[in-house]
């Protein structure tokens, strides 16, 4: 496939290119995610990415196993241009990613989910010949050191130990190949203990001794420990390439969020200072990763949860809308009980509920912008038994005239609007009510562009001087500082601190990840 | 053929919303007008054989035939539009028949309501252990197939109960303004669960269920309940049907139901309602019914053996999912 010969090692600094990106650009409905991307990961070496949600990542590494197709640009492998088809087709060529989510298979063997579909030697006339796959298995364990059983069951093994397995799956595609391959490696850290990471980064130093690897985080000081070059994504495009040993943390913070970081984005000015009284009020709430957490949220005051994947606080959220089976506690709305078993429940006592996983979860897309503003409170333009077409039609258009929501009618499915207009269409579902006491806001910002962000923080703002109580987990530690009037912290299930976050006396964003890690 | 060049270039399985709704959209323009088409294209061409099939009479004659189906095919489609299916209306419609024949020399003309009270009962009950005790609907139903054919038996000793009087069942089978009473039943239901569907809160439930449950969850929707409600309505359309079907035989049958599902369900799906839920309604199975009635009606005008209507029902579903299917929503097809 190439004339490449194999490199040696202290050639490690070669300029060649294994890989190579070249103007790569993808449009989906009212998001670039990505405009023209330029890259290149050369032999040996660890490249960072860094970037925002919405800043390309996610697009690029589905691009470059084949998940996604690009709309223009190219992709180049060892000097030859690939249209990649599959995860399977990117494997051939010696791309291969460890997924963040885990793609291996739980219920059999390690050994049969490192050979998986490749099995070789393993498999004589259809079956299994089992030490034959644990010895091949276990050269792809070996290759990273790793203690791991090839027999063992893998849903017997921890994340981190299953994320070790996926990576000497890719290591396997070095035979298949006779390459050495490209290891994308996509938030790997985002889920593993600060002993875990360690691990790993020593795992990803081997790597680098026989193949290349693109280090994927969003946590900048482990992208900066681990790369030996990183690129900072926005907006679809590269907007840096930096050295590591030149730049520190905030550096690339600048870089990450560009100019939009100026408190106008966020509206600070319109923080007010809460002047209501005690609006909900949790006493050891119990639920599935959230062990007894008690607090209180005052009316018209923004309180933002910091804290990791898996500390618990989407958990509290879902739990608090009664969308988490089995979750106790006592949790007063304005003095009243509040039901834990059922999201009508919840919706009926003035509860609202933007979940993070919008396209799934918040939106009906195939419905439409009307039916889908009208969901939670449709009572409201009923005459009768019957919903009025004429009153439904006119509520719609004042929250489409008062959000600025961008569609071409209220008959439009939703899910042909950009991002940003479905969530304001979901945040319009809930504030349609004049009952709304709480809304709850799974990362309201998740994947929109910088301009529909600003619209929902304006948003958040108005309806918490409107005495409303927002509960509000946001993407970045940033966000949730400039929105809230109180940040709480949460670390495996418990509250480890509250912090004040008054307007112009924000606290200090270490100390907030001091408590979170 | 911009279009169609857009759409090669576009993404494969990775779609992102807008092309898949405008895709989504020119389908739903096609699923609008084809089953109107087909079953226009079906009566003319039928008419080429028998000139007297679209005479006013012979087109009632058919409207009567159908009207038993059609209700039992409306009311599984609420189910359907929830993502749900219910196999055991036709038991249930059997078990109706058999329970009105025997229940008129004691209710009398009344008698159809303890029936489709029954029925409306039975339905719930499958709806109930289907949410609560979160077993999927296909086996619910299917043991109710079971159960409630089984009960018919136990009950009319295994054989046919004749109507002692059928003046008591008069109503179901006289004419009123020239149209037979079926007929009118039936579009009595039809007009009921149409409006409630269309313009009631509880039908925009129904369809935000089938598309997207647990976003229909998370907006407060309940989901429980309108499943239950779901599963009672086409329970009590089934309780109606097979008092429809005594209004035609004159006698309650335990084997009534056993030919009916295929036909109810290919009228479902051959009117364009989405097996998978959420996309469809009422009018669409109405049409649905009409074609599969015609068709059969064709089969026998044009000499076709009556073990060949299986046949064509089994090719009929399989075919019109194949084609109503929409595949943007799969993920995993099991």
């Amino acid at each position: 496939m190439s004339n490449h010969a194999p490199i040696a090692p202290d050639a490690s600094r070669s300029t060649a290119p294994v890989l190579a990106v070249r103007g790569l650009t993808k449009r989906y409905p009212g998001v670039l995610a990505l405009d023209g991307m330029v890259l290149e990961v050369r032999p040996r070496e660890v490249v960072g990415l860094i970037g925002e949600n919405g800043a390309g990542k996610s697009t690029l590494l589905k691009s470059l196993v084949g998940l996604a197709q690009p709309d223009s640009g190219s992709i180049v492998v060892r000097g030859e241009e690939v249209r990649l088809r599959g995860v399977a087709h990117a494997a051939s060529v010696g791309i291969g990613m460890v997924f963040q989510e885990q793609s291996l298979v739980p219920n059999i063997s390690v050994a049969e989910n490192i050979l998986l579909g490749a099995e070789g030697a393993g498999v004589r006339g259809g079956l299994f010949r089992w030490h034959r796959m644990a010895e091949l298995a276990q050269v792809q364990l070996d290759k990273i050191g790793s203690a791991v059983s090839p027999r063992a069951r893998t849903d017997s093994l921890t994340f981190a130990q299953r994320q070790m397995v996926e990576v000497a799956k890719v290591l396997a595609l070095e035979e298949r190949t006779a390459h050495e391959p490209v290891v994308l490696l996509d938030e790997p850290t985002s889920v593993l203990e600060r002993e875990e990471v360690e691990t790993l980064f020593a795992q990803v130093r081997r790597l680098r001794e026989r193949a290349s690897v693109v280090f994927v985080s969003h946590r900048l000081d482990e992208v900066l420990e681990i790369s030996d070059r990183v690129y900072v994504l926005r907006n679809g495009r590269v907007v840096a390439e930096v050295d590591p040993a030149e730049v520190d943390a905030t550096d690339l913070h600048h870089l990450l969020v560009g100019r939009e970081s100026t408190g106008s984005h966020y509206h600070d000015d319109a923080q007010q200072e809460p002047a209501g009284d005690v609006r909900l009020s949790v006493r050891e709430l119990q639920t599935a990763g959230c062990d007894k957490v008690s607090f209180e949220i005052r009316s018209g005051e923004v309180l933002g949860v910091a804290g990791v994947q898996g500390s618990g606080r989407e958990e509290l959220c879902r739990a608090l809308f009664g969308a988490m089976p089995g979750a106790r506690g006592q949790v007063l709305l304005d003095g009243r009980p509040l039901r834990l078993d059922s999201p009508r429940a919840a919706v009926l006592a003035g509860v609202g509920y933007v979940p993070s996983e919008r396209r799934t979860e918040g939106v009906v897309s195939s419905m439409s912008v009307t039916e889908n503003l009208s969901m939670a409170h449709v009572g409201t333009v009923c005459r009768g038994p019957l919903i009025d077409g004429r009153r439904e039609r006119e509520l719609v258009d004042t929250w489409v005239r008062r959000l600025g929501i961008r569609t071409p009618s209220g008959d439009t499915a939703i899910g042909t609007l950009s991002g940003g207009n479905q969530q304001k269409v979901v945040l319009a579902r809930w504030m349609v009510s004049e009952g709304l006491r709480l809304l709850i806001l799974d990362h309201p910002t998740r994947g929109l562009d910088v301009g529909a962000k600003s619209e929902v923080y304006e948003l958040i703002r108005e309806l918490a001087a409107s005495g409303c109580a927002v509960l509000l987990l946001s993407d970045t530690l940033e966000e949730a500082l400039a929105m809230s009037h109180r940040v709480l912290v949460m670390k495996d299930g418990r509250i480890t601190a509250c912090l004040d976050a008054p307007r112009g006396g924000k606290p200090d964003p270490v100390a907030i990840m001091e408590a979170m890690v | 053929m911009t279009e169609t060049a857009v759409e090669t270039t576009g993404p494969g399985d990775d779609d992102g919303p807008a092309s898949g709704a405008a895709r989504r959209s020119r389908r739903d323009l096609a699923l609008l007008v084809m089953p109107g088409a087909v079953l226009v294209l079906l009566l003319l061409a039928l008419s080429t054989r028998n000139p007297d099939l679209l005479s006013p009479d012979s087109l009632l004659a058919i409207a009567d035939s159908a009207a038993p189906l059609m209700v039992l095919a409306i009311g599984v489609t609420v189910v359907i539009l929830c993502g749900g299916i219910d196999l055991s209306i036709a038991a249930l419609a059997a078990l109706s028949s058999v329970l009105f024949a025997m229940w008129i020399p004691l209710f009398g003309a009344a008698a159809a309501v303890p029936v489709i009270a029954v029925a409306a009962l039975a339905g719930a009950v499958q709806g109930l252990v289907h949410v609560k005790a979160k077993v999927n609907s296909f086996i619910v139903t299917l043991g109710g197939l079971a159960l409630w054919s089984g009960i018919a038996l136990v009950i009319s000793g295994a054989r046919t109960v004749p109507v002692s009087d059928v003046d008591a069942i008069r109503w179901a089978f006289t004419t009123v303004a020239g149209l037979p009473s079926a007929v009118l039943i039936a579009l009595g239901a039809v007009v009921v669960l149409g409006s409630v569907l269309r313009l009631t809160p509880a039908g925009r439930w129904v369809r935000a269920v089938g598309h997207a449950e647990q976003a229909a969850r998370l907006a407060g929707i309940p989901v429980g309940a309108v499943k239950v409600a779901a599963f009672t309505t086409s329970g009590a359309c089934a309780g109606l049907a097979g008092v429809l079907l005594v209004a035609r035989t004159f006698s309650g049958a335990p084997s009534l139901g056993a030919t009916l599902l295929l036909p109810a369900v290919a009228a479902v799906v051959v009117g364009g309602t989405a097996i998978t839920g959420g996309f469809g309604g009422i009018g669409r199975t109405v049409i649905g019914a009409l074609i599969v009635i015609v068709l059969r009606v064709g089969l026998s005008l044009i000499g076709v053996d009556a073990g060949f209507e299986s046949i064509i029902y089994g090719v009929l579903i399989i075919g019109a999912v194949a084609v109503t299917i929409d595949r943007t929503k799969l993920d995993v097809l099991k």
